[in-house]
């Protein structure tokens, strides 16, 4: 079975209206960014979390006059998978689990006849929260370093950058659909957790490891082609590893939804963000770091005419 | 086939291997899912049964993370600006200006408190040795001192949380240091915050206890032995002309007739001797009610903290009859310091005690002489030693430890009662049994049904060439496992993740081999040319794409915490894995294939 047979598509010469895709995208991104915000959970905002589970469903209206009895006005309360199961959170902080005690009591006071077991808790104090958060930017930094330095020793320096700038692309994209994206349906609960900062690593990996399929091929055809000019070599080279790319990303973007769909609400998020990112790291290869590449040669060619 | 014999054994080595250490995993599911379908005293004489077979199995199994079976994270914070507070004297209003504004630094920055307290003091211009040490110190010895406290500390809140936690009785607990000043302790199976607020929210209790007599130790305990004896044989009829004498009774016999004894030997010392297999059945034994009315009610029976190995090899914990009540509470303590004796080069233990304490103490030991007095640490005996002379003045020497190690596990109790290490509880996580269980069957769910849409599909798409990647896929994830469990990793929901993640990339590499096996073919070269073109020709690509993958894994794993690093761990096993067995292992099958039957070669 084939996909694709033999193509010559001309990949590069559409790229300036991916461009303005792209920036169209992010700029979107930046501008849900700025307004909405992203969502930080528990991990590094500090305070306390409780998960609920009731033995009959309750509306979310009641949990939160309960809250508001026991004091908790600022909590967010939402569901957690299914209707029975109430996420409450706030930020503030007590010492050892007195607010856990306190929303605790206020939701037995609140559902007498409607018994609950807490089926998760969760207390971060202030200081943990800001490590977490410091942890999370490091990691996602080092290894954009990392991988840009990998590359460039493996590759040409201008290639190295074409992966990073790829990388920043896709980062930057799937930031601003998580936060376009979170709460539009109620159950999409798309909130920075140590997980999403799992997704964002691997989705760089992903992304990378297509660019680097890709930038392996244009270094082999570089070799046995030297008369081609670079546009020819770099169509050449995509055209030649399409089928790959797309079935590649294509089984990797049904196994993310198959755990989309069925990997429960911890990873939702996670496969949300990674579907994401999926998509834009298969496109950025192309479009993105093959092109910049293309961008700084013909830049070079330009200045020596000049 | 000879030609290929090495590769053969590499791969069937790989694979017993794995299956090897996956074993125990898999023997700790049949029997917890056995003794799942008992209940109450049939589960409980299951789990007697088969205790060394459980501790075994649990010990070489894949652990799951808390996230997949339930249980509490605390993470705890020796707080060491109290401790500092705690340790000046001549406390003076300059001093509380200096520790309320440490006290703010801390929670800003990231410096050690002490370092944070030394840079305050030198900016306010006061000299450390006008709070610690003596006037003549300088700065640096007064900072190293405070530095060595507040690490001592650490480790006295490390000490004490193991005690509880061994005496809580949970399965597989696991208490580690982080950096300078925090103890995580995690605890599976645990849900319940108000057990954890016990752990760790109570003050430590040393107390000084008094053994009952070694006479009256033997009377109870032959009173128990003789009390389960006649309970046993009122169901199992026995016979009555007992003639046989004691030394030529079989173990079984002696079990029969001494039910208590056969678990718990009596020494000449007025203890008992248990081995570590059966401490669990003594202590439920000791717990029931009517067992609890056969001992005196001024009298208790309390364990060793640690164990001793025996001349069988085995660990065996000692039972010690105590007096309920405390002679004497371990806030009397001022200091207390392991060293080696000069005179006789054997580790011994100082201990002083405050004025108060001293007179109580010299009249407690002047009362006991030759009698052994306990020393309880929140229920668990860490030392009994025997009082050789009235101690007046409050000096006391502790001998009679084996290695100086011993020596120090014993200074950082006394110190306990000293000087309870303040911690706070920063970080605390919970997740009840129930989301465990769910999140389990919906992360393997995923994962099935994942692998089995990545399977057909590859079967459909290059028809052979799919058939040996999916058996590629399904040694991948023996390897992945198998690795798991050798290393004693724990499985974690964002773990399963990375599985199924790593599973998407063993497959790429079987499809960036195949199609240019294809692309190789269709430039007209045989099935064994292309065969061989393709695979050296996608190698390069493999490398450099894992090798990326590989990176992030690392540095994810060097930043993440808890079900994150299980994440990165299963991705890093998974990458090393997915390259052998997608490069290596398929190669093995196509190489035969077009050796024997060509015909069946098909890239579709």
């Amino acid at each position: 079975m084939r996909v694709f047979g033999k193509t010559t598509i001309d990949f590069l010469a559409y790229r300036k209206i991916f461009y303005f895709i792209s920036a169209a995208l992010i700029t979107a991104g930046i501008v849900s960014l700025v307004i909405k915000g992203l969502h930080f959970g528990i991990d590094f905002l500090g305070g306390t979390e409780l998960v609920v589970e009731f033995t009959r469903e309750v509306e979310i209206g009641e949990v939160r006059s309960a809250m508001d009895k026991a004091g908790f006005g600022d909590a967010e309360i939402k569901t957690f998978g299914s209707e029975r199961d109430i996420l409450i959170r706030t930020v503030k902080q007590g010492v050892g689990t007195t607010i856990g005690d306190q929303i605790r009591g206020g939701v037995a006071t609140h559902f007498k006849d409607n018994p609950f077991t807490v089926i998760k808790e969760d207390k971060i104090g202030p200081k943990i929260g800001a490590e977490l958060q410091r942890d999370a930017y490091l990691a996602v930094f080092f290894s954009l370093v990392a991988i840009c330095l990998y590359v460039a020793f493996r590759f040409k320096f201008i290639y190295g950058v074409g992966a990073l700038i790829a990388l920043f692309h896709d980062v930057l994209i799937t930031i601003g659909m998580v936060s376009i994206f979170d709460g539009l349906t109620p159950n999409l609960n798309l909130e920075i957790s140590q997980n999403m900062i799992a997704a964002f690593l691997t989705l760089v990996g992903l992304s990378v490891n297509d660019t680097v399929v890709i930038f392996d091929r244009i270094r082999e055809n570089q070799k046995i082609f030297r008369s081609m000019g670079l546009i020819e070599l770099i169509n050449k080279s995509l055209n030649e590893t399409l089928s790959r790319t797309i079935i590649t990303s294509g089984t990797i973007f049904m196994v993310l939804v198959v755990l989309f769909v069925f990997g429960g609400e911890v990873n939702s998020g996670f496969s949300f963000a990674l579907v994401v990112g999926i998509i834009t790291g298969t496109y950025s290869s192309i479009y993105i770091a093959s092109a910049t590449v293309v961008e700084w040669n013909e830049r070079k060619a330009r200045k020596k005419l000049a | 086939m000879r030609k290929y014999r090495f590769r053969i054994i590499v791969v069937a080595a790989s694979v017993l291997l794995s299956i090897w250490f996956l074993l125990p995993t898999y023997q700790d599911y049949e029997l917890s899912s056995q003794k799942k379908a008992l209940t109450g005293a049939d589960s409980i004489q299951f789990v007697e049964q088969h205790e060394k077979e459980i501790r075994e199995f649990r010990k070489k199994r894949i652990k799951l993370g808390l996230d997949l079976q339930g249980g509490m994270r605390v993470v705890l914070e020796v707080n060491v600006v109290s401790l500092i507070e705690k340790l000046a004297k001549n406390k003076d209003d300059a001093f509380a200006a200096i520790i309320k504004e440490v006290r703010q630094q801390v929670a800003r920055s990231d410096e050690s408190p002490v370092v944070l307290f030394r840079s305050e003091c030198e900016r306010r211009g006061v000299r450390l040795s006008r709070y610690y040490l003596n006037l003549r110190d300088t700065d640096d010895d007064v900072f190293r001192f405070l530095e060595d406290e507040a690490k001592k500390a650490v480790d006295r809140g490390m000490q004490i949380v193991r005690n509880r936690v061994d005496q809580y009785g949970v399965s597989e607990p696991s208490i580690q240091k982080l950096g300078g000043t925090r103890i995580i302790v995690e605890l599976p199976g645990v849900s319940n915050e108000r057990e954890v607020q016990d752990l760790v929210g109570k003050t430590a209790l040393l107390e000084f206890r008094l053994l009952k007599e070694p006479e009256v130790a033997a009377r109870v305990m032959e009173g128990i032995d003789k009390y389960l004896a006649a309970k046993d044989s009122t169901n199992t009829p026995k016979d009555t002309s007992d003639i046989t004498p004691e030394v030529e009774k079989t173990p079984e016999q002696f079990a029969k007739e001494h039910p208590f004894f056969a678990i718990a030997g009596f020494t000449q010392q007025g203890v008992a001797s248990v081995v570590e297999e059966n401490k669990d059945k003594v202590r439920r034994l000791l717990d029931r009610p009517d067992i609890q009315r056969l001992i005196p009610s001024d009298m208790e029976f309390l364990w060793s903290a640690k164990g001793q190995l025996g001349q069988d090899g085995k660990k065996y914990f000692t039972l010690y009859p105590a007096k309920k009540t405390a002679e004497l509470e371990g806030g009397v303590i001022t200091n207390a310091r392991a060293t080696i004796d000069p005179n006789y080069n054997q580790p011994i233990v100082t201990m002083e005690m405050n004025t108060e304490g001293s007179r109580e103490w010299s009249r407690i030991t002047g009362a006991n002489i030759n009698k052994r007095i306990a020393i309880v640490l929140d229920q668990s005996v860490f030392s009994a030693p025997v009082v050789r002379s009235k101690i007046t003045g409050g000096h006391s020497q502790i001998e009679g430890m084996e290695n100086l190690e011993e020596g120090k596990l014993l200074e950082i109790v006394l110190k306990a009662g000293a000087l309870p290490a303040p911690v706070d509880i920063i970080e605390q996580r919970s997740v009840g049994p129930s989301l465990g269980e769910d999140s389990i069957r919906k992360g393997l769910l995923s994962a099935g049904l994942a692998t089995l849409l990545t399977i057909l599909f590859m079967v459909i798409y290059y028809h052979t060439g799919g058939v040996v990647a999916d058996f590629a896929v399904v040694f991948c994830m023996l390897f992945i496992l198998g690795v798991l469990a050798y290393f004693g990793g724990t499985l974690t929901l964002p773990g399963i993740a990375g599985i199924i993640l790593t599973l998407a990339i063993a497959v790429d590499a079987n499809v960036l081999i195949y199609e240019r096996i294809r692309e190789e073919q269709e430039t007209g070269k045989t099935l064994r040319a292309a065969i061989d073109e393709g695979y050296s020709k996608a190698f390069s690509a493999i490398l450099d794409s894992n090798v990326t993958t590989f990176i992030t894994g690392l540095i994810l794993f060097q930043f993440g915490s808890g079900p994150v690093q299980g994440f990165a761990l299963t991705l890093i096993i998974g990458v090393a894995a997915s390259m052998f067995s997608a490069i290596y292992i398929t190669r093995i099958f196509f190489d035969i294939m077009t050796d024997k039957k060509q015909s069946l070669v098909n890239f579709g």
